[in-house]
C-alpha cells in the first residue's frame, strides 16, 4: 500500500514545511486577483489526487449535497484522476486538521474545504507547501491556500422584498448557525429587502450552534412562529423549519437546494447554489501547472441566485422581487447608507455603497434584528 | 461430561487472566471489523497495513497520533484515579472544557510574559477542573448524592458555557464558519515535532500518581477507603476526607487536559475542543482496569484506534463505522471481565 516514492516525498515535504510562505491579505485585497507567487506545477490526470473535506453528509441535501455535485463533476470532467478523496462530517476540531494531513499524506495535490475549518486547516497549509489549498468562506490568502464564496446577500436581499409583500405582521423569524459573517450578512440583506417594501419589519434571530441539527432547527422554528413570525428564513443545511413551517401554515425560505417538496405551501424560494463550474475549473488549473491561490466571491446568476418561486407565491409579488433582482444585476446594490446597527448608531455614511468585501466581513446587525449579539 | 463441571465466581481476579481478556476482545472485534470489510469488498489486511504505516511512518502520522494521547492519558487519568476510592467520574468532559475555559480566560485577558503566563494558564486550568467537580464532591461526601448522575450533568451545562462565551462576548470577530475566540498568544513548547510537552508532563502525571497511590499512607488509606469503606472507617480512616481530596484532584487532571489541549493543540477555544476526551477517558480508564500506569498504555491504544478512524475515513469508510469498533471493544472488554472471573471446576472439587 505504502511506496518507497511516497514515503520520500513525504520526507519532502516535512522538510519544505518550514519555507511555507504564509502572507496575510488585509481584507481590502483584490478580489480574484491572481497572488505573486509561481503558479504550482502541472500534474498529469493519472497521477493526481483532490480531496473534499465536507461539514455534514452528502445525502443532507443541502449545502454538503451541493458541494458532492461539484465533486461528480470533476469526477466526470477528469475521469482519469488518481484518486478523488472526500470525508463527510470533518468537525470543527483538531480532528479536522488530522483528517487534511492525511490527504496531504495520500498525496492530495489539490484540498477543497467546503465549510472553512480556519486554523485547524491552516496548520497543515502551513506545512504542504506543494498542495494547493482551496477554503470555502476562508478569509485567509497564502501562497499556496485561497477561498471561495457567494454574493448570497444579494439573492437573500431579493428573497427578503418577497418576505416583505408576504408577511402580514411584519415579524421575520431567521435559524442561525452562529453569530459569523454569513450569518449577519443574511439576517441583514433579508430584513433590508423586507423594510424596502414595509419599513417596519423586524427580524428575530435564533442562534442554534449548528449547521446541521434537523431537532435544533425544528424547535428554533416553533418558537419564532410562537413569537408571532409568520415567514422564516434561515441558513441550515437540511429541511426542518421548513416543514415547521409547512404544518403551522407560514411562509419559509431556504438555503442550499430547491426542497420545496418538504413544504411545498410553504414555500417562498430558496439561495440556490452551485460549485460545479469552479471545481472543475480550479482541478483544472491544478492539473495544467496554473493554479494559484485565489479569492473569489461567486456573483449572483454565477453560483448563486434564488431558486424559482414556491407555487403559492402570488405573481405580483415575485414579479416586484424579480425586478430588484434585475436592478442588482444591472449593478444596483441595496447596500447603501446610511445603514443603522441595532445600538442605533450610525454605521455606513448616507450615499456610501458597502463593497463585496464588507459584506463578506460584516460582523453587525442593522436596526431591527434581535437575537444576535452585534 | 458437562454436567460435571460448575462454574465457581471469584472474588477477585488475576491480572493475566483479565489481560489476556482484554486482548481477546481486541482481537474478535478486529476480526469482526476485517469480516465486515471483506464482506463490503475491501481489503483488511491492506487497510490495516495502511492504518499502521501512516500512522507510524510519517511524522505527520506520529505528530496527530502523538497529541491525541495527551488528552487520552490525562482523562483516562481522572477517571481511574477517582475509581481508587470507588468514585465515577464521568465529568471529566465537563472539567476539560472548564478548565480549557479557564485557560483561555487567562490566555486572553492577562498579559504578561510566556514563562509567567503559561503556568498561570495550567494553574488555571487546574482550578477550573477542580471547581467543576466541587459541587458533585461535597454533594457526595456530605449528603451521599450519586456523582454518576451529578458530573455527568455537568458536562452539558460546561459545553452550553463554553459555546456560550466562544460565539458570543469572547467571539473573534474575524469569523469563519463557525465561532471560537481569537488566538491566545501563548504556546506550550513543543517537545517532538508538533507534539508539545503536555504528552511527558502526562506521562510523568500518570507515574506519580501510580506511585502516591501505592507507596505513601495516604495511597494506602485511599485504596482501602475504595475497597471497604465500612472497615476503612471503623479503622480510623477519614473517608469523607479521602472521597474529597480524590474527586478533587481526578477533577484537576481533567482540567489540567483541557488547558493543554488549549495552549498546547488547539490554541482558541471553541465548542468542538473537547472532541469527546472526557467521555473516552472512561474507556480509557475501564481497558486499564483502573491502573493509572495502565491508563498511558490504554491512552497510545485509543489514540491508535481514533486516529485509525480518521485515515480510514479517508478511505470511505465512514465514522459510524469506527464508533461501532470503539464501543464493541468497550462491550466486550466489559464481558471479558466478567468472565475472568470465574473458573470451570470439576463437580466434587473441593479446591476453593
Amino acid at each position: 500500500m505504502i511506496s518507497i516514492e511516497k514515503l520520500s516525498r513525504r520526507g519532502f515535504l516535512n522538510m519544505g514545511a518550514a519555507a511555507g510562505a504564509s502572507l496575510l491579505l488585509p481584507r481590502t485585497g483584490l478580489i480574484g486577483a491572481a497572488r505573486a507567487a509561481a503558479p504550482l506545477p502541472a500534474v498529469a490526470e493519472e497521477d493526481a489526487v483532490i480531496g473534499f473535506g465536507h461539514v455534514g453528509p452528502v445525502t443532507d441535501e443541502g449545502w454538503t449535497w451541493a458541494h458532492h455535485q461539484g465533486v461528480l463533476a470533476v469526477q466526470k470532467a477528469f475521469p482519469k484522476l488518481k484518486k478523488v478523496l472526500e470525508v463527510e462530517n470533518v468537525p470543527y476540531s483538531a480532528d479536522a486538521t488530522r483528517i487534511y494531513r492525511q490527504f496531504v499524506s495520500e498525496g492530495a495535490n489539490l484540498i477543497f474545504d467546503t465549510s472553512s475549518t480556519g486554523d485547524f486547516l491552516h496548520e497543515v497549509v502551513k506545512r504542504a507547501p506543494d498542495v494547493g489549498f482551496m477554503e470555502c468562506d476562508g478569509r485567509t490568502t497564502m501562497d499556496n491556500l485561497g477561498w471561495y464564496y457567494l454574493n448570497h446577500w444579494y439573492p437573500t436581499y431579493v428573497v427578503g422584498v418577497a418576505a416583505g409583500h408576504l408577511s402580514k405582521s411584519g415579524k421575520l423569524g431567521y435559524v442561525a448557525s452562529f453569530p459569523v459573517p454569513s450569518v449577519f450578512s443574511g439576517t441583514n440583506a433579508f430584513l433590508m429587502g423586507a423594510r424596502s417594501v414595509n419599513p417596519n419589519a423586524t427580524l428575530q434571530a435564533v442562534v442554534i450552534n449548528s449547521w446541521f441539527d434537523p431537532q435544533a432547527a425544528a424547535q428554533a422554528g416553533t418558537a419564532l412562529i410562537d413569537n408571532g413570525c409568520d415567514f422564516l428564513f434561515g441558513i441550515m443545511d437540511e429541511a426542518a423549519y421548513l416543514q415547521v413551517a409547512e404544518k403551522r401554515g407560514v411562509w419559509a425560505a431556504m438555503w442550499n437546494t430547491d426542497i420545496r417538496r418538504y413544504g411545498p405551501n410553504a414555500y417562498v424560494s430558496s439561495i440556490i447554489i452551485d460549485f460545479k463550474d469552479f471545481y472543475v475549473d480550479q482541478v483544472k488549473k491544478r492539473l495544467a501547472g496554473e493554479w494559484t491561490s485565489s479569492e473569489n466571491l461567486f456573483a449572483m446568476g454565477k453560483g448563486i441566485d434564488r431558486d424559482a418561486w414556491g407555487e403559492k407565491v402570488p405573481a405580483d409579488v415575485a414579479k416586484a422581487a424579480d425586478e430588484v433582482r434585475q436592478k442588482i444585476i444591472n449593478g444596483w446594490s441595496p447596500f447603501t447608507g446610511e445603514i443603522k446597527d441595532s445600538t442605533g448608531k450610525v454605521r455606513v455614511e448616507a450615499g456610501k455603497t458597502m463593497t463585496d468585501l464588507d459584506l463578506y466581513y460584516w460582523d453587525w446587525s442593522i436596526e431591527g434584528v434581535s437575537g444576535l449579539s452585534a | 461430561m458437562l454436567q460435571g463441571l460448575r462454574l465457581q465466581r471469584l472474588p477477585s481476579v488475576q491480572p493475566g487472566i483479565a489481560l489476556a481478556m482484554r486482548a481477546l476482545a481486541i482481537a474478535i472485534v478486529v476480526l469482526a471489523a476485517s469480516i465486515a470489510l471483506l464482506v463490503a469488498g475491501e481489503d483488511p489486511i491492506a487497510l490495516g497495513a495502511q492504518l499502521v504505516s501512516a500512522t507510524f511512518s510519517s511524522t505527520f502520522g506520529m505528530e496527530d497520533f502523538g497529541l491525541l494521547v495527551i488528552p487520552l492519558i490525562l482523562t483516562g487519568l481522572s477517571v481511574a484515579v477517582g475509581q481508587q476510592i470507588g468514585i465515577w467520574n464521568i465529568g471529566a468532559e465537563g472539567q476539560f472544557l472548564v478548565g480549557a475555559f479557564a485557560a483561555t480566560a487567562v490566555g486572553l485577558f492577562v498579559p504578561g510574559p510566556a514563562w509567567l503566563i503559561l503556568p498561570l494558564i495550567i494553574a488555571a486550568g487546574a482550578l477550573g477542573g477542580v471547581v467543576w467537580i466541587l459541587v458533585p464532591t461535597l454533594a457526595r461526601a456530605f449528603v451521599g448524592v450519586n456523582e454518576l448522575i451529578t458530573t455527568l450533568l455537568l458536562n452539558f451545562v460546561a459545553a452550553l458555557l463554553v459555546y456560550y462565551v466562544s460565539t458570543g462576548p469572547w467571539r473573534d470577530r474575524v469569523g469563519m464558519s463557525n465561532s471560537s475566540t481569537p488566538r491566545i498568544t501563548v504556546e506550550m513548547p513543543e517537545f517532538w515535532g508538533l507534539i508539545h510537552w503536555g504528552l511527558p508532563i502526562a506521562i510523568l502525571m500518570a507515574l506519580a500518581a501510580a506511585a502516591i497511590l501505592a507507596f505513601s499512607r495516604w495511597g494506602y488509606e485511599v485504596r482501602l477507603s475504595g475497597s471497604n469503606p465500612s472497615a476503612a472507617a471503623y479503622a480510623g480512616i477519614a473517608v469523607r476526607r479521602h472521597i474529597i481530596t480524590v474527586m478533587l484532584l481526578s477533577g484537576l487532571i481533567a482540567g489540567v487536559a483541557g488547558a493543554f489541549e488549549l495552549a498546547g493543540t488547539v490554541h482558541r477555544l471553541q465548542g468542538g475542543i473537547s472532541n469527546n476526551f472526557g467521555y473516552l477517558g472512561i474507556m480509557v480508564a475501564v481497558l486499564a482496569r483502573n491502573s493509572c500506569v495502565g491508563v498511558i498504555f490504554t491512552g497510545i491504544l485509543m489514540a491508535f484506534i481514533l486516529n485509525s478512524g480518521i485515515i480510514l475515513q479517508t478511505q470511505g469508510i465512514t465514522t459510524s463505522a469506527v464508533l461501532a469498533m470503539t464501543g464493541a471493544i468497550l462491550f466486550l472488554t466489559a464481558i471479558g471481565d466478567e468472565l475472568a472471573h470465574y473458573r470451570i471446576l470439576r463437580a466434587g472439587s473441593t479446591r476453593a
